[in-house]
């Protein structure tokens, strides 16, 4: 027993529990395209549930990397570039996560490429899902460089690995484009719920501002996170804790900015007495979802890790960064899942002379847990592979790589 | 001129730039969009008179066999609404087939459109499923097919068969007022609210007589005289989404 335990090592017991889990979650993925979405408790009334939220978290996740590269190549902030590689690196996992949760969700995933073709500009989420996929293919082209640094690859296909890498001359214009397209479809993800009439606790101008502010402060705040816990579980990554201190001390005024909206807009909205705005509000002040509202958006969501990450000497302590930062991220979701629950929770009754408001429930379903399981840890098994295989957080490497791509670029070519 | 950061700069302001003019002209676009909806010569419309109705639900069973709909789902929701005197009062809900339809607004792939007489259709080879649509119907009139639905309806009777296909698991599906009765109807010259055959099937079951079906662009036509002569409203219209369906309410002095 003992023999086998000194065989297993860290990494293979976390990289074989996160192959348990996606197994499960393909399992159960094969069951829903398999039987339906009947397998879901999804109904008519909330159609849209657990799997939304993890589509729309992992979007806001993927915010780190449009936010940093602008940082970097448009305001010209060439020393955050490492992180802005991690960030990268995140946010191409992260949109990967969402194609896959999307595919699950929609009733039709054979016919995912219709929007691509029967084009509806009225429709938000076409304009989503063509930013997606656009942005994922910017985002692809912005990875190269890093899957130019994969080991085997550059032994074995140097050539291949020397074009990748070349793509990196192009991250202005890249990170030009990955901003418009991120400013749009982050906002519209938001927007998508701000328009709809019939759902009056949505049916508000700021809700896009909200959603892109809070994806900035969750996206940033995870690409440290996750450098930091890589820096600490592993010696194939290394950070500059100067440049995390400052993304932090970012991201704590971010939040600053997103819970001076987020105030506004909930004040706002308290005194419209709108039949479903004001129950929907209810809901998360003293509802179902009050713990989560006040607990886990409000307090240690947003309040505390402000007080952690603009405090000099909390945010030194590398521990405490790393709950705030945590926090930050547990907020964005838990503000995701909120505002998604809290506009199907109400049924604005249609009909003359109802009660306006009818409230009711949805719990997701073990098979919906199972495969939200199944794509979080296919998330986190790439990253772990990322940091591994291809150095994604290694901040004393950019310099070279950087150094190294000009060499390149120089060379003269000398016909074969 | 040879600077690098100029030429950055230069890039960043054509950039933002292009994004302007182009979320502009969308905007815009969107805009007058939502005005020229165009609905053609005829627009159908249904006006339900909640003085008539008893109630029966006989307008439910003949859209599920005309229609071919699974026992979980219904294109057509009678709910009691009430009294008037000692009368109870119902308002049956079909499509509404609204003039500035949220479906149709937020359809990702255009699976919803209008025709040119008004109705919203629904294309059940191009919906991807996603329940958008479901979301944003201010009236419950779309329903997912969560799972298949295969084997004999229960609702579709020995002697007859449905008129349409039946949609496959995955889909939205809705009301469509019976708009394969309506132009197999014109096409034989009949006319729809009038001939039999060419009216949706809730109409036509309907044992009081408390549907009546369509032209609302015809001054001649049943629906435009009976809104002429009495009140009449429609459900939600604070949402400004303009329902082809009105109700003519019961009131105290149409009561037997």
């Amino acid at each position: 027993m003992k023999t086998i335990r000194r065989r297993i090592s860290p990494w293979m017991a976390w990289f074989g529990g996160l192959l348990v889990v996606m197994a499960a979650g393909a399992a159960a993925g094969v069951m829903i395209f398999w039987k339906g979405l009947s397998l879901t408790n999804l109904t008519d009334m909330v159609p849209w549930g657990l799997w939304i939220t993890i589509d729309l978290s992992s979007i806001a996740m993927s915010a780190g990397a449009f936010s940093l590269c602008a940082v970097v190549y448009l305001l010209g902030l060439k020393r955050y570039e490492s992180v802005a590689r991690t960030a990268t690196f995140i946010g191409l996992i992260g949109y990967t996560m969402a194609v896959l949760t999307l595919l699950l969700d929609i009733g039709r995933p054979d016919r995912f490429w219709h929007a691509m073709i029967y084009w509806n500009k009225h429709s938000l989420l076409w304009e989503v899902t063509m930013c997606v996929t656009f942005y994922l293919a910017v985002l692809g082209l912005e990875a190269m460089p890093i899957f130019a640094n994969f080991g085997w690859l550059r032994t074995h296909w140097p050539k291949l690995s020397a074009k990748l890498s070349r793509v990196h001359h192009y991250a202005p214009y890249l990170a030009i484009a990955g901003l418009g397209l991120s400013m749009l479809h982050q906002s519209s993800l938001g927007a998508l719920y701000g328009v709809l009439k019939a759902r009056p606790l949505w049916y508000r101008p700021d809700i896009s501002v909200l959603f892109i502010i809070s994806a900035v402060a969750g996206g940033m705040a995870l690409t440290v996170l996750a450098s930091m816990l890589s820096a600490r579980a592993t010696k194939h990554a290394n950070v500059e804790n100067n440049i995390l201190d400052r993304v932090s001390f970012i991201i704590g005024w971010v939040l600053v900015a997103y819970l001076y909206f987020r105030f506004w807009d909930a004040l706002s909205m308290t005194y419209t007495y709108e039949p479903g705005r004001t129950e929907g509000l209810r809901l998360l002040t003293n509802g179902p979802l009050s713990f989560n509202f006040w607990v886990g958006e409000v307090l240690l969501g947003a309040v505390i890790p402000i007080i952690l990450l603009l405090n000099k000497r909390m945010r030194a302590l590398p521990l405490w960064r790393m709950v705030a930062l945590a926090l930050v991220v547990g907020g964005v979701v838990a503000y995701r899942w909120d505002t998604n629950m809290s506009g199907l929770l109400i049924v604005l009754s249609y009909l003359p002379g109802e009660p306006a408001v009818a409230y009711t429930a949805y719990h997701p379903s073990l098979i919906e847990f199972l495969a939200g399981a199944g794509i979080i840890s296919y998330g986190l098994l790439a990253f772990s592979l990322g940091v591994r295989f291809l150095k994604v957080v290694d901040h004393g490497q950019v310099k070279a790589h950087v150094e190294e791509a000009k060499t390149i670029q120089t060379i003269p070519v000398t016909g074969d | 001129m040879s600077n690098k950061k100029i030429n950055r700069r230069g890039f960043i302001k054509l950039g933002i730039a292009g994004a302007t003019v182009i979320a502009g002209s969308q905007i815009i676009k969107r805009a007058q969009a939502l005005e020229t909806v165009e609905t053609g010569g005829r627009k159908w419309a249904m006006v339900i008179d909640q003085s008539k109705c008893t109630g029966c639900d006989y307008c439910t069973l003949a859209c599920r066999a005309h229609n071919d709909i699974p026992p979980e789902i219904s294109w057509n929701v009678v709910s009691k609404t009430g009294t008037v005197g000692a009368q109870d009062v119902y308002t049956p809900r079909p499509c509404m087939q609204c003039h500035h339809a949220p479906c149709v607004d937020v359809c990702p792939v255009r699976a919803s459109s209008y025709r040119p007489d008004g109705i919203v259709k629904m294309d059940y080879d191009r919906c991807i499923g996603c329940r958008y649509c479901e979301i944003a119907c201010p009236y419950g009139a779309r329903s997912f097919n969560w799972k298949l639905f295969d084997g004999p309806n229960p609702s579709v009777p020995e002697w007859g068969q449905p008129e349409v296909d039946r949609r496959p698991r995955g889909v939205v599906e809705k009301c469509s007022f019976c708009f394969q009765r309506i132009d197999r109807g014109l096409a034989l010259g009949q006319t729809p609210g009038v001939d039999e055959d060419a009216t949706p099937a809730c109409v036509v079951v309907c044992p009081v007589g408390a549907r009546i079906f369509g032209d609302i662009n015809d001054p001649k036509s049943n629906v435009s005289k009976i809104l002429k002569g009495r009140t009449s409203y429609r459900l939600r219209e604070d949402l400004g989404t303009s329902p082809q369906v009105y109700y003519l309410p019961a009131t105290e002095e149409q009561q037997p």
